[in-house]
């Protein structure tokens, strides 16, 4: 791949950072925020967005040809999951997602250019105009992209200018995006920088958050502890932390009309990213008073993940993981020897796919990469005593629920804690307005100025 | 079928396997077809007598019938000795228990009889009199063991190992400076280890200083803070195991070792790792004889090769295919002990190795739920 020296982690891999060029590159930032990006209205931003978007979409589009062109080893995943990704995250990226975004966060359309009154505000006699933080500073982890991916665009929307910092493992995609970005508007381009480095590295991190106006992180519970506590005091901080998914499927849905498509979607969201995303599931539960059905549920999954994995092949694991997965394998075979309780459906001579029956309720962590646990449980209150250890760090649940049995469950559902409920083959594809863990996107990082008149 | 008169007969060749290297005076020389036959044997004795064993190899297709050789035998997880008692032996014959350190709730059992641990006992004796440097023909030695005497930790495998090892090869001066605090954890006496130290200096006394890398860590802190530091005379070892399970802070194996080396004044090649397990009754070195074997001073931790006796075998296997991992590639690390006679012979270690013409370099432990982002529990 080869790029021009736009970013900072366009250079080699042996030039080293310094703290002094981390503060530099903050200040070219701001300069470059306050020339060309500080004026521009929403209205050009979302074009330009949307623009971005569909050129992602596009087959023949030089940075997804590269981007689908990367190793396993600096993309993560196989040709075929990443480009359904891709495809997935750009085609939420549309002009009139865009505005119903800002209008459900910031009550109007134009909050960001002007002042405007919502109804209430009216009633009030008040307008009010909101404002993106000058300068952010995205902390990013993890595999998938789209968590970068949208702290950048989101970034743009609000006028940021942005510093993104990734490991060098997760940075490939994000500089094709950036790349992709100053290819269509150089301007744009040159407020944003990125970056890699292993995380941790408290001389340029703190250098940089001196600067930054807003800091978000996404990483371990430790890493964002961490970082939280270096941010001084003044600094909006947004943490993303550690969240785990899980899905439910009631026996009326799987008996019903639309219950053979139940697996196919299942296996859809254990496909999507390999599973690996805060999003995907780690357990399909399955409503099973009588014993009868989970099972037979976990084998027909089994059976689909063994199809797919022939057009949608999983990346290579690394050794480490594959030595996770046979490892836990071999323990539920010892399990399943010695209970009926546990059955379990392995991929052969490989560790792509992995399915775990377990009548026992209680939540289990998967080692992902396409490990996934189906459970039995008579009702929703067994299953809301099995997930409660995890009840804090629960992302979304999957539901594959009868029509008239969906409200009362995400009534239910909602009040026990969770901050996203969606039909099962859609846990890893959120719409653009979704609230992250609960939180709202882009009203958690603007300003607001209040006008009473 | 077998019954308990054949546990009793395997037990004596397996002795006699034991012994007869010893005899002849080379241990590291392997017998294929003598360690086939009792691999075969114990695992059908296994088989029969165990029965969860037998299931797991049942759902395997892997009877005694159905393989052809050793390497065929069924690799029970490590995890799994947590969960099931993996032992033929009934309740009321089990005389000795000993746990897998660690602080999950869970911990892995290996149960023994009075028969069942002298074989361990044999074992671990065997193979610690050839790669410790100084023993055999009847000398004794001076040992300064930093974990508890076997009697203030009578569950744990290491210590009893040691215990036994310096009954039967430590002089009258050896000692234990370890011991255990009120809530169980594992601490070093610091006044009674340099006073030991400083005894052995004095005497000229080549001593050997046996522990766990987290309770060296802990007397390389101690002898910082109070400005000590020896020259134990020539022929001193080091003999260092385990991690560092967040007892102390941890530090990579290479900078471990140079820091031992400069606190005790012993040689980096006198440094020797041990690698043994709770579920296991062999345990494998870095050092081997014959002596004049390449030594492993001066090698990083990824270039030691560990060696079991004879009796133990490591296989490499690709976690990927369940296939020999190809030449130079990391895979987990399997183990068949002819001494593992109580349990089960072969267990799926959580360990990463390469495997050597002679043995097997340790890369670390296969990370539990390792992924970048999200999942950071344990199971």
């Amino acid at each position: 791949m080869t790029l021009p020296n736009y970013f900072l982690v366009d250079l080699p891999a042996e030039a080293s950072l310094t703290p002094m060029m981390v503060r530099e590159a903050a200040k070219t930032l701001k300069h470059n925020r306050e020339r060309y990006l500080a004026g521009r209205s929403t209205g050009g931003l979302i074009e330009f967005l949307a623009n971005l978007g569909r050129e992602w979409l596009q087959p023949d589009y030089p940075f997804r040809q590269m981007a689908l062109a990367l190793p396993h080893a600096q993309s993560g995943f196989s040709r075929e999951i990443l480009a359904a990704g891709l495809d997935q995250f750009f085609s939420r990226f549309t002009r009139e997602n865009l505005l119903q975004w800002i209008e459900q966060e910031l009550g109007q359309e134009n909050r960001l250019d002007v002042f405007c009154a919502s109804a209430p505000e009216k009633s009030g006699r008040r307008s009010s105009v909101a404002f993106g933080p000058a300068f952010q500073v995205h902390i990013t982890s993890g595999n998938l992209p789209c968590p970068a991916f949208t702290s950048i665009l989101s970034g743009l929307l609000l006028r940021s200018a942005q510093f993104v910092k990734g490991s060098s493992r997760s940075s490939a995609l994000p500089r094709l995006l950036a790349h992709s970005i100053y290819d269509l508007d150089p301007k744009l381009g040159a407020c944003l920088e990125l970056a890699a480095w292993k995380g941790g590295h408290e001389a340029l991190e703190n250098a940089l958050f001196e600067e930054a106006d807003c800091v978000t992180a996404t990483g371990s519970d430790d890493a964002i502890a961490s970082i939280r506590k270096r941010v001084p005091a003044h600094t909006r901080f947004l943490g993303y932390g550690h969240r785990v998914s899980f899905s439910y499927i009631t026996q009326r849905a799987l008996a019903g009309a639309g219950g053979a498509r139940l697996v196919p979607a299942a296996a859809r969201d254990i496909i999507a990213w390999d599973q690996l995303g805060c999003l995907s599931p780690h357990v399909i539960y399955v409503e099973d008073p009588d014993g009868r059905t989970a099972e037979p549920f976990a084998a027909r999954l089994a059976a689909e993940l063994e199809r797919r994995e022939i057009t949608e092949p999983r990346a290579a694991a690394s050794t480490a993981v594959a030595a996770t997965i046979a490892n836990r394998r071999a323990f539920y075979e010892v399990r399943a020897a010695h209970s009926p309780d546990t059955r379990h459906w392995f991929s052969s001579k490989s560790t792509a796919w992995t399915v775990i029956y377990e009548a026992d309720p209680l939540f289990q962590l998967s080692c992902l990469h396409r490990f996934i646990y189906v459970k039995s449980v008579k009702n929703t209150t067994e299953l809301l005593q099995g997930v409660d250890p995890v009840r804090a760090v629960v992302s979304t649940i999957g539901l594959g629920v009868a029509e008239d049995q969906a409200p009362h469950l995400a009534a239910e559902f909602a009040r026990w804690g969770a901050p996203r409920l969606c039909p099962i083959g859609q846990m890893q594809n959120p719409p653009l307005a979704w609230r992250h863990d609960g939180r709202p996107a882009l009203a958690g990082l603007v300003s607001w100025s209040d006008w009473e008149n | 079928m077998t019954d308990l008169l054949d546990i009793g007969i395997y037990a004596k060749q397996a002795r006699a396997f034991i012994t007869a290297g010893e005899k002849a005076g080379g241990l590291c020389q392997p017998d294929d077809r003598a360690f086939d036959q009792l691999a075969r044997e114990l695992f059908t004795l296994q088989f029969n007598r165990n029965e969860s064993y037998r299931r797991f190899c049942q759902a395997r297709d892997a009877t005694p019938k159905d393989i052809g050789d050793w390497t065929q035998i069924p690799a029970l997880p490590a995890a799994a000795f947590k969960h099931y008692e993996l032992t033929w032996l009934p309740a009321a014959e089990r005389t000795t228990v000993f746990y897998s350190s660690g602080t999950t709730a869970r911990r892995s059992r290996h149960f023994h009889n009075a028969a069942t641990l002298e074989l361990y006992e044999i074992s671990l004796l065997a193979w610690f009199q050839a790669c410790m440097p100084g023993l055999g023909n009847g000398v004794r030695g001076r040992f300064i063991s930093l974990t508890p005497p076997p009697t203030q930790a009578p569950h744990s495998s290491l210590a009893h190992m040691l215990g036994k090892a310096i009954t039967v090869y430590g002089d009258a001066a050896s000692e234990w400076t370890g011991g255990v605090d009120l809530a169980g954890g594992w601490v070093v006496n610091m006044e009674a280890t340099a006073k030991a130290l400083a005894k052995a200096s004095a005497e000229g006394c080549p001593a050997a200083i046996l522990g766990t890398a987290f309770s060296f860590v802990h007397l390389l802190d101690y002898a910082a803070e109070h400005r000590l530091v020896w020259k134990l005379p020539a022929g001193s070892a080091v003999m260092e195991t385990g991690g560092y399970k967040g007892r102390s802070r941890a530090l990579a194996k290479g900078a471990l070792h140079a820091e031992i080396s400069r606190l005790l004044g012993v040689p980096r090649g006198q440094i020797i790792c041990e690698y043994g397990m709770c579920e296991l009754s062999s345990q494998a070195y870095d050092r081997c004889p014959p002596p004049n074997a390449a030594p492993a001073g001066g090698l990083s931790a990824e270039e030691r090769v560990f060696h079991f006796p004879p009796w133990a075998r490591a296989r490499i296997i690709s976690p990927e295919t369940g296939a020999p991992a190809g030449n130079g590639e990391t895979g987990m690390i399997q183990i068949f002990d002819l001494a593992n006679l109580s349990s089960v012979l072969a267990v799926q270690t959580e360990d990463l190795g390469v495997a050597t013409p002679d043995g097997f370099r340790l890369l670390g432990r296969a990370a539990e739920a390792e992924t970048r982002g999200c999942s950071l529990m344990a199971v």
